[in-house]
């Protein structure tokens, strides 16, 4: 029961977090039709800002500022860079976003070394919340679950409730339609990009501190938060909400489960003969825990391409 | 008619999501003729077109090519069965050039798009037929130009030349004279009439004097459904047409 | 034409003579380069020919390096088959992985087919160290190149000239590909994949065609690479691998054949040159191709095309002063970026806080190619900074000159072509 609660939370909770990042991938591709390669470098620059600038100001100080930062970074990259090369097309934008992750990730190496650097939670900060059985549940896991979901709430009322979100919303639907009502809708997808960027800022700032800040974050991240936005729907927010828990709690469970296929034999009566062949056959879920995402990816492309909630193509 | 149809559509629907676009069109295309397809915007000219030629399902009913039934076939398997369509914005290669565009539409009924054991070039008769296809359009000229670079009608006459080039049966052309200036429209008519020569065609136009003086026989489609089908007098002394379509215009 | 012919005659002289006339460590570059010029050219007939970007084309290149690392350990150690032969192991295992990786990878198109590629290559990664009677783990997999047709292969100029060999074989191929009806074929789906369905060809079958041809040169390039270091590593699946070669293509330039075999040569080469000299020459690769995606987009023999086009339209005597503004200003922004970059990254290094730390009153000199600059004067940060602005002065000069230039043989040029076309009666 206590090994099934935590597991539970650190799904749910690592799968807000994944959310925080794909959802403004996932609007900046149902918008601009640009899968930013790079999105997962903002998250990063997050986690190093907050990092940098906490020692000087404070923790939370810092985190604010660095959402900010890496928002005003986001603004940068869509206006000289994106801007420029998408009359060359898609796949272009797509090379250009995964340089700039590139020339990100070495930059962070060049300022702060190749190794993980010491961004931790706040004393005051770091306490259990509750007890399940012998774990201590750290109360920092439900702060960042917390935020998370506060986000989800504000990007929701601001998408639906506001002539903003209207216009936002119009502009990713009909940008031509939205511009000849005589929106600029240029400076909408400007302003997109860079409040999706300081989402995954904050996302960064704020699990940088309890998860490991270092300059292969943006990698780990990256790919899985591509996942997401595959299996949830390119474009569709509900999608990367739904598909983000899912992976949450398909990493959480599974990293605690060692059984392999060896097991499943046993139960058909082949067991050793399992056994005895090795390999794919005796590893274990656990350790497979990481490649599990990637095998959602490629099941929903081949079943059902246009992810959980997309639109059908 | 007592030929039997080469393209026959029976009782066609089409609905996206809730919205039906075709809503019951029987229609029969006799081998040989020159059969144009009028109507308001809106009518459902390009999703018929779209549902011929494989591009999409209907929602019901039967699209018959030759006998053959080709209701939701794939575009490609469409092709081989002897129908090719053009588009009306400009489909080709736009970085390979007139030569190569030609080409590859040309070797497709050889058989050859596995092969990588040969060189194309040794392959004469095809090239002998690309550069047919070039005097058919006259584009021998600019063979060697990317299809990028070429005018407008320029690239209209190389859409034309491209659904020639699989030698098909039906051969359907979308607004083939969209956009074009009086004398580029009265070109083109004629190169259309010149290669559909012993095919039958079945063409969505605008222009209804190209209509008029092209089609064998009309057919006028409102909102999904063809109100009438008949020769150009027919259907210029049709009222439902008049008065759907045509109105004061034709009247006069 | 003939020009081309005779430079890649002399190209591969030169290719030939390398073990004469360089030392060893420089033969083991060459045979690197080589390697890497190889799986440019497969990686691009996928990427650059065919239209379809793979973000995970390590996997074939590694497959084919742990294929040919077992076939050298088969029957005991003597081999599968003759060491000049065992790339053929690579081929096949490259091209059966490419069949079925293909196969579903090409089922979606875009940005999908990339991510399915990625998601490949990392499912491999992932999995690899797992199954350690494939992989052998965190170690790898290990043999030893056997003595076949009475040569030893233990000296690397024999391990030159085989790689040589099966390289030179390798691109002649993938160059006649390009002439045989699947090699347009391939350019129709990069162009228009959708007209081609409607002109009846059934474009996945073709798409998994060419992803497995691509896969199968891109594991004789990773049988080479095993061949050459006599072992592979789970590591070779890395992420960082695919976006070697990706960045190397384009830096290259995919619209030209040997383009990516260019990018991919010089890279290497410079890679090796340099990553004694400096920390930083990811972050250089990474600047470089941002710099050609945005500003060079059809990569450096791309521009090298199109400069000798304009050169020999306009006569060099017109070009010349433009070219020479651009060589200043490339020398200016590049002196200016390598110098900023080298003392930053010295001066944020762990090895410089220590010693700072240790001089106690404040920062010590940096030394930056032989010469020590202060990092608290003014004249450290703002000469390199001055370079840039200069740089990028030069260049502006030397683009507004350039296009001028054209600009106005292209009037002429539009004029004429108006003329003659009404003159042949088109409308």
């Amino acid at each position: 029961m206590d090994y099934f609660l935590v597991s539970l939370l650190n799904g749910l909770i690592y799968g807000l977090l994944l959310f925080m990042v794909s959802a403004g991938l996932t609007l900046i591709f149902g918008m601009m039709g640009v899968l930013n390669f790079a999105h997962a470098s903002f998250y990063m620059l997050g986690a190093y800002f907050a990092y940098l600038l906490g020692r000087y100001i404070g923790f939370w100080p810092a985190i604010v500022c660095a959402t900010a930062l890496v928002g005003l970074v986001g603004v940068v990259v869509e206006r000289y860079f994106l801007r420029k090369v998408h009359k060359y097309g898609h796949a272009h934008e797509l090379l250009l976003t995964f340089g700039l992750s590139f020339i990100i990730a070495e930059l962070v190496k060049l300022f702060f070394g190749n190794y993980p650097v010491d961004y931790h939670v706040p004393a005051m900060l770091s306490f259990p919340a509750f007890h399940a059985g012998p774990l201590a549940y750290p109360a920092y896991r439900l702060i960042m679950g917390a935020i998370a979901l506060l986000m989800f709430g504000v990007i929701y009322l601001l998408l639906t409730r506001t002539r903003v979100g209207i216009i936002v919303r119009s502009a990713i639907y009909k940008p031509a339609m939205a511009e000849a009502l005589g929106h600029n809708v240029p400076r909408v997808f400007m302003a997109v990009f860079g409040v999706g960027a300081a989402l995954a800022g904050l996302a960064g700032a704020v699990a940088g501190a309890f998860y490991t800040t270092n300059p292969n974050m943006a990698i780990e991240l990256g790919v899985l938060v591509f996942v997401v936005v595959v299996v949830g729907g390119l474009g569709s927010l509900e999608g990367a909400m739904l598909a983000s828990l899912l992976i949450g709690l398909l990493t959480a469970f599974s990293v605690g489960v060692d059984y392999s296929l060896a097991d499943l034999f046993t139960w058909l009566g082949a067991g050793d003969w399992a056994r005895r062949m090795g390999g794919l056959f005796t590893l274990k879920l656990s350790g497979l825990s990481a490649t599990l995402p990637y095998a959602l990816m490629l099941l929903i492309l081949l079943v059902r391409p246009s992810g959980l909630m997309g639109e059908k193509e | 008619m007592n030929r039997m149809p080469i393209l026959s559509l029976r009782d066609v629907h089409k609905s996206f999501g809730q919205t039906p676009i075709i809503r019951g069109v029987d229609l029969d295309i006799v081998p040989g003729e020159r059969h144009a397809l009028i109507g308001p915007n809106g009518a459902g000219k390009s999703t018929l077109f779209h549902l011929i030629s494989g591009q999409i399902a209907p929602t019901r009913g039967k699209i018959d090519l030759d006998g053959r039934p080709i209701q939701g076939l794939p575009a490609q398997q469409v092709n081989r069965l002897g129908l090719a369509r053009s588009f009306q914005i400009t489909n080709v290669f736009p970085g390979l050039t007139v030569f190569e565009n030609l080409r590859l539409a040309a070797m497709r009924p050889y058989g050859l798009q596995y092969v990588f054991w040969t060189l194309i070039k040794t392959r004469r008769r095809i090239t002998a037929q690309v550069e047919q296809l070039l005097e058919q359009v006259r584009l021998q000229a600019r063979a060697d130009t990317l299809a990028s670079e070429l005018s407008y009608s320029e690239q209209r006459s190389l859409e034309i030349a491209m659904t020639l080039a699989s030698d098909p049966k039906v051969i359907m052309l979308d607004e083939p004279m969209a956009g074009m200036s009086n004398e580029e429209t009265d070109y083109t008519l004629a190169l259309i009439r010149e290669v559909t020569q012993g095919r039958t065609l079945l063409i969505v136009e605008h222009d209804m004097n190209v209509v008029f003086t092209l089609g064998d026989r009309i057919s006028v489609l409102v909102y999904g459904r063809i109100i009438a089908t008949g020769t150009p007098d027919e259907i210029r002394n049709n009222g439902l047409v008049k008065e759907a379509y045509l109105g004061e215009e034709m009247a006069q | 034409m003939k020009i081309r012919r005779l430079l890649l005659l002399a190209a591969i002289i030169g290719l030939v003579l390398v073990p004469v006339l360089l030392s060893q460590s420089l033969i083991n570059a060459a045979i690197q380069m080589l390697i890497a010029s190889l799986f440019a050219c497969a990686f691009s007939l996928l990427c650059g020919q065919g239209g379809m970007l793979s973000f995970g084309h390590a996997a074939y290149f590694g497959v084919g390096a742990f294929a040919t690392v077992h076939a050298m350990n088969a029957f005991g150690g003597a081999g599968l088959l003759p060491t000049p032969f065992l790339p053929l192991v690579g081929a096949a295992m490259g091209l059966v992985v490419g069949l079925i990786a293909g196969w579903f990878a090409t089922k979606r198109t875009g940005v999908y087919f990339a991510m399915i590629t990625l998601a490949l290559a990392e499912l491999l990664y992932a999995l690899a160290p797992h199954i350690k009677g494939w992989f052998g783990g965190e170690a790898g997999v290990s043999s030893m190149r056997m003595p076949a047709f009475g040569l030893s292969f233990g000296s690397n100029t024999q391990v030159y000239y085989l790689t040589l060999a099966w390289v030179l074989v390798s691109l002649g191929l993938l160059y006649l590909f390009t002439l045989t009806p699947l090699g347009r074929l391939t350019l129709g789906l990069r162009e228009n994949a959708r007209r081609l369905s409607f002109l009846g060809y059934d474009v996945h079958r073709v798409s998994v065609l060419v992803f497995a041809i691509s896969a199968m040169f891109s594991g004789i390039a990773g049988s080479l690479q095993a061949l050459n270091m006599e072992a592979a590593n789970y590591v070779i699946f890395d992420l960082q691998g695919s976006a070697e070669v990706l960045l190397n293509s384009f830096i290259g330039g995919v619209t030209v054949f040997l383009g990516p075999a260019l990018g991919a040569a010089l890279m290497t080469f410079f890679g090796y040159l340099v990553s004694d000299m400096t920390h930083a020459w990811l972050l250089y690769k990474g600047l470089l191709f941002v710099v050609v995606m945005l500003f060079i987009p059809r990569g450096i023999a791309g521009l090298v095309q199109s400069v000798t086009a304009d050169i020999r339209r306009q006569g060099l005597a017109r070009m010349a002063p433009s070219m020479a503004l651009y060589v200043a200003a490339s020398i200016l922004l590049m002196a200016g970026t390598v110098y900023l970059v080298e003392m930053l990254q010295r001066f944020f290094s762990q090895d410089y806080r220590s010693l700072a730390a240790l001089n106690g009153k404040g920062w010590p000199p940096i030394a930056v190619f032989g010469s020590h600059w202060a990092p608290t004067s003014v004249l450290t940060w703002a000469a390199p900074i001055l370079a840039l602005i200069a740089g990028l002065a030069v260049l502006r000069l030397a683009h507004a000159r350039w296009t001028s230039i054209l600009e106005n043989e292209e009037g002429v040029q539009t004029l004429l072509a108006r003329d003659s076309a009404a003159a042949r009666g088109q409308p």
